[in-house]
């Protein structure tokens, strides 16, 4: 499980560079740890896990890269989260 | 009030009369606020006589120009947030191709819970397949609420609950005189809390049903 969690990082490292935009969402005081980690499990297919250490991410460090790829898939993902009521802007990756 | 718990496919909350009229206002208030039309059968007369095609053109027209400019109301700019905080081009590209749609979204899902609001009887049944649709159109009373308390910290929140529980003691021991707080805010607070606990509930409920259905019966995550 672990070696696959490893892989699909280093896919996630080298889309960020291939496709350069990255959606990332802000913490707030009103959205719920539950809530979010729900979000992020349902929407981005994240194991549990995973999506608790975006959401903690998120609460402690207030913000988390949650996806990266194309300009225009990252709108779809910010429109999903603002669909959510999350607060999600996308920029270049890197910036 | 009682919080949604799983009952034969379905989440059902339990709902006292005066409950259910004031979360369907909050809703509908909500609904308005978001440029939808008045939710239920009494619309104001003078939008009742005014449904034709010129008033239909100028609410697009309306539309049109709002999308173009972030909304003034902190309280609409936190259900339709920027896309980027530095980037105007990225955020006003952003809000002329999804503002229209995100709005649609979300008053359809406040006017479905306005009608479920508006049924007899104290229950609120929520369908599975909808408990997460439910669970974010109740994000949304939340950051309106959330606004116009002035949440803007995870500190203010907290402050938020220490007061409401001040008001709360101050008026269990008749001690309202110097109540320290505006009790319009406490009340706003309290019904905030409440769409807190009734979320929170909604969620659990939703991560029990989805376990039970992404799983199968073996339960393979674990």
């Amino acid at each position: 499980m672990s070696t696959q969690e490893e892989l699909e990082r280093e896919g996630a490292v080298a889309l960020q560079t291939a496709d350069a935009w990255v959606t990332i969402v802000w913490n707030d005081p009103i959205n719920l740890m539950s809530y979010v980690t729900h979000v992020f499990q349902t929407y981005f297919g994240f194991t549990r896990h995973e999506a608790e250490a975006r959401m903690r991410e998120v609460h402690e460090h207030g913000r988390s890269v949650v996806s990266t790829g194309g300009r225009e898939k990252m709108e779809v993902d910010v429109q999903a989260m603002h669909g959510y009521g999350l607060w999600a802007t996308l920029q270049r990756s890197g910036e | 009030m009682k919080g949604f718990t799983a009952r034969e496919g379905s989440a059902v909350a339990e709902l006292d009369d005066e409950e259910r009229m004031v979360i369907a206002r909050i809703v509908a208030d909500v609904g308005l606020l978001l440029g939808g039309e008045q939710f239920g059968m009494d619309a104001p007369v003078d939008r009742d006589a005014g449904l034709d095609d010129a008033d239909e053109i100028l609410r697009h027209l309306r539309g049109l120009a709002e999308a173009l400019a972030e909304p003034d109301d902190p309280a609409v700019l936190r259900l339709l947030p920027s896309a980027s905080r530095e980037d105007r081009e990225i955020a006003d590209e952003f809000r002329r191709l999804t503002e229209s749609d995100l709005r649609d979204l979300k008053v359809e899902r406040l006017r479905t819970m306005w009608e479920q609001l508006s049924e007899d009887g104290p229950e609120w049944e929520v369908a599975s397949g909808d408990a997460m649709s439910t669970a974010a159109a109740l994000t949304d009373l939340r950051l309106v609420l959330g606004s116009r308390l002035r949440l803007d910290s995870d500190e203010d929140a907290e402050r938020l609950h220490t007061e409401i529980d001040l008001a709360t003691h101050a008026l269990e021991t008749d001690d309202d005189e110097t109540l320290p707080v505006d009790p319009e805010r406490v009340w706003l607070g309290m019904l905030y809390q409440a769409l807190t606990w009734l979320q929170e509930s909604l969620v659990q409920y939703a991560i029990g049903a989805g376990d039970g259905a992404d799983d199968g019966p073996e339960g393979a995550d674990v």
